[in-house]
């Protein structure tokens, strides 16, 4: 299948995506896998029950057996029989700073991951494939460092103040210029949290009457917003752009649900990169679609800006789109920048509108100073105004690891999602087991990952996901792909047959049933 | 448990009886079942035919009819915590490829157990009834409803 996608000319480059399908195989084992760790949780709290095995969990006092129980137990089933088996692959405790390589405290469990006990032992420079440190600022020492520690000294610490009362300090001022020419709109806002952000100015954005139309494997804080606003929410499948042109038609075509009255407004929230996919957005579509409807464009790019483009401005830089285009640009500074924050970019009318009607700019506290500062270095970093060219190689360094590692992934036989140029890369382990197995030989082998499985991800589709960053070299990539090659023939991760399909064709595709709100 | 969740759905299982090879899953373990059953040395063939029913039947009355709630933790504060998994599939929308399936299939299972066993009488009224105990529930009209409030909270 040619999945090379031109369409028109509205691509300048190819738009390589794929998602491998799941082999027939590997799907029913899952459900047996599932199965037999469902039979076994039945009868393990049955023991428990019986008093034949002792109860780990926290339980109710005896006088409190008769009243209402708090919680369901039903609920946490999957709690206690699945996740604690697997637990030490999740909340390891580190101790250094999260780089490239990161220093891991050692801890065993002698009653199944119940409970804890540290050896005492440090176990120093893991392969850090997990942070989401795409362009290597995580660092302890540094331009970055040594500025934030002198604002540090000179501002204190934190604001103790809303924007809008006293915690408007010329920092603030200064970033939002900066990151206003940075992206190439006319105005930026910063807020102090990058979910707060999307959750509490989508309901400053929209209201009752307006209408979202925002992808299915959207953020949970984008869903938060959309949810908090009171606006009609309909869900389109994940990049498929015959499925938004659909709803924007019958949402123009038939108006509002009752009345028929015209919505006041439609909202497309898409992001840029999504991180459990690695699949990058179809922009140039988008935009063709907004223009011809005349809707609003909200554009989430908390994993792309930095990630993505020649000079790390984001996904509207990789497509070679105008910033113009988009109406509200939205993103975060807790990945590429190695800070902690979001921002909001767009016209200076909407800009200014936030800074009064925003909750977080009413109710939340400002940004931390050091933070701000460690944002403005790595930022002006990245566009080469301190003087070097740190930056730019770093953008470069990003994009090479990317392809490299895909690359030999793809080779070595590996069913990888995503597109090419993603520095997610998510591995598809499929088995309950294997979630488990992976992360346990992989810090075994001094690389640390990150697994998902259900319910965080649909049943049959449990994966590794690696997150590239410009600091790792090709010498740490090649001993991670050396491992990875092993644990796969090991684990029988091997799975893919070369056939791949352009969209990521759920089986549920036409026929998906929504929640229907009452 | 949205937070830090790959997809915006409420309840993921809902999906769970549409994902890729479920109901290949479904017949194979029914296959297994009967195999099972069949290389028991003392039953007959319509004996083991007969069981094959029943045991499916009761199985699937267990997990699909009986058992409420979800195993995890939903984001909607557990406005699906009274329903069983039946009721739950695809929200509550009737009539779906899945509810048919899963409706069809033990019909299928009842017309070779009945084939198998030579409409012999006694096994027919075996047969029957547990053919009835699942197909009922799965009928729109007792969506959401508990007879005599048995199995309500």
């Amino acid at each position: 299948i040619n999945h090379i996608v031109h369409n028109g000319g509205l691509y300048k480059r190819p738009f390589n995506e794929a998602f491998e399908e799941t082999p027939m195989l590997v799907a029913v084992l899952t459900y047996v896998g599932y199965g037999v760790l469902t039979l076994f949780g039945y009868l393990r709290d049955f023991m428990r029950q019986w008093k034949i095995e002792k109860c780990q969990n926290a339980t109710e006092r005896e006088e409190q057996k008769d009243f209402v129980p708090l919680y369901q137990d039903f609920e946490n089933f999957y709690n206690r029989n699945l996740y604690m088996r697997i637990r030490d692959s999740w909340n390891r405790p580190i101790c250094s700073v999260p780089g490239a390589k990161v220093d891991m405290m050692e801890r065993v469990s002698h009653d199944y991951n119940w409970t804890f006990t540290y050896t005492g032992r440090v176990i120093k420079g893991i392969i850090n494939m997990g942070s989401y440190n795409y362009l290597g600022f995580a660092q302890k020492a540094g331009t970055c460092q040594e500025a934030a520690s002198k604002v540090l000294s000179q501002y204190g610490a934190g604001v103790c103040s809303t924007r809008q009362e006293m915690g408007n300090l010329d920092k603030h001022e200064e970033l939002e210029k900066l990151v206003a020419r940075f992206l190439g709109v006319e105005s930026a806002m910063a807020y102090g949290m990058g979910f707060a952000t999307n959750s509490m100015n989508i309901p400053a954005l929209v209201g009752k009457g307006c209408l979202i139309l925002s992808d299915e494997l959207n953020h949970a804080s984008l869903v938060l917003g959309a949810r908090l606003s009171g606006a009609t929410i309909r869900i389109f499948k994940h990049n498929n752009m015959q499925s938004l042109e659909k709803l924007l038609k019958d949402a123009i075509v038939h108006g509002q649900p009752r009345t028929r009255r015209p919505w006041k407004k439609i909202l497309i929230l898409v992001e840029g990169i999504y991180s459990m996919e690695g699949s990058i957005v179809r922009l140039p579509e988008v935009i063709a679609l907004k223009k011809k409807y005349k809707s609003y464009l909200y554009l989430d790019e908390a994993h792309s800006i930095g990630a993505l483009g020649p000079s790390g401005r984001g996904v509207v830089e990789y497509f070679g789109l105008s910033p113009e285009d988009v109406d509200v640009m939205m993103g975060t500074f807790t990945k590429s920048f190695g800070a902690a924050g979001g921002y909001i970019g767009g016209k200076k009318e909407l800009i200014d509108y936030l800074r009064t009607y925003s909750h977080s700019a009413v109710y939340a506290t400002s940004m931390s100073p050091p933070v701000v500062e460690q944002i403005i270095t790595s930022v002006k970093c990245i566009m080469g105004e301190d003087g070097t060219t740190v930056g730019e190689a770093r953008v470069q360094q990003l994009a090479e690891n990317t392809r490299y590692f895909r690359r030999r992934l793809k080779e070595m036989g590996f069913i990888i999602y995503g597109n090419e140029d993603s520095p997610v890369v998510p591995l598809m382990l499929y088995m309950p087991a294997k979630i488990g197995a992976f992360g346990r030989e992989m810090l075994k082998r001094n690389i640390g990952v990150v697994v998902v499985g259900f319910p965080a991800t649909p049943i049959i589709e449990s994966r590794a996901r690696f997150c590239l960053s410009a600091a790792h070299t090709k010498e740490m990539l090649d001993t991670a792909l050396k491992e990875i090659d092993e644990v796969g023939d090991l684990l029988q991760l091997k799975y893919s047959r070369h056939r791949l399909v352009p969209l990521l064709d759920r089986p549920f595709d036409e026929t998906t049933y929504e929640e229907t709100e009452d | 448990m949205n937070v830090g969740v790959a997809h915006s759905e409420v309840n993921p299982n809902t999906r769970v009886m549409n994902s890729r090879g479920i109901w290949l899953a479904y017949v194979i373990s029914v296959g297994v079942l009967h195999i099972v059953l069949l290389s028991i040395p003392f039953f007959s063939i319509p004996v083991v035919w007969t069981l094959t029913n029943v045991i499916h039947n009761l199985v699937m009355y267990l997990l699909l009819h009986t058992v409420k709630g979800t195993p995890f933790e939903t984001p909607d504060q557990g406005k699906d915590r009274l329903l069983t998994h039946w009721e739950q599939i695809d929200y509550g929308t009737q009539c779906t490829s899945s509810r048919k399936f899963l409706s069809i299939s033990p019909v299928v299972l009842y017309l070779l157990t009945s084939f198998y066993t030579k409409y012999d009488p006694a096994h027919f009224v075996v047969n029957t009834a547990s053919l009835l105990s699942v197909l009922l529930p799965k009928l729109p009209q007792f969506h959401g409803v508990r007879v005599f409030g048995i199995n309500k909270y």
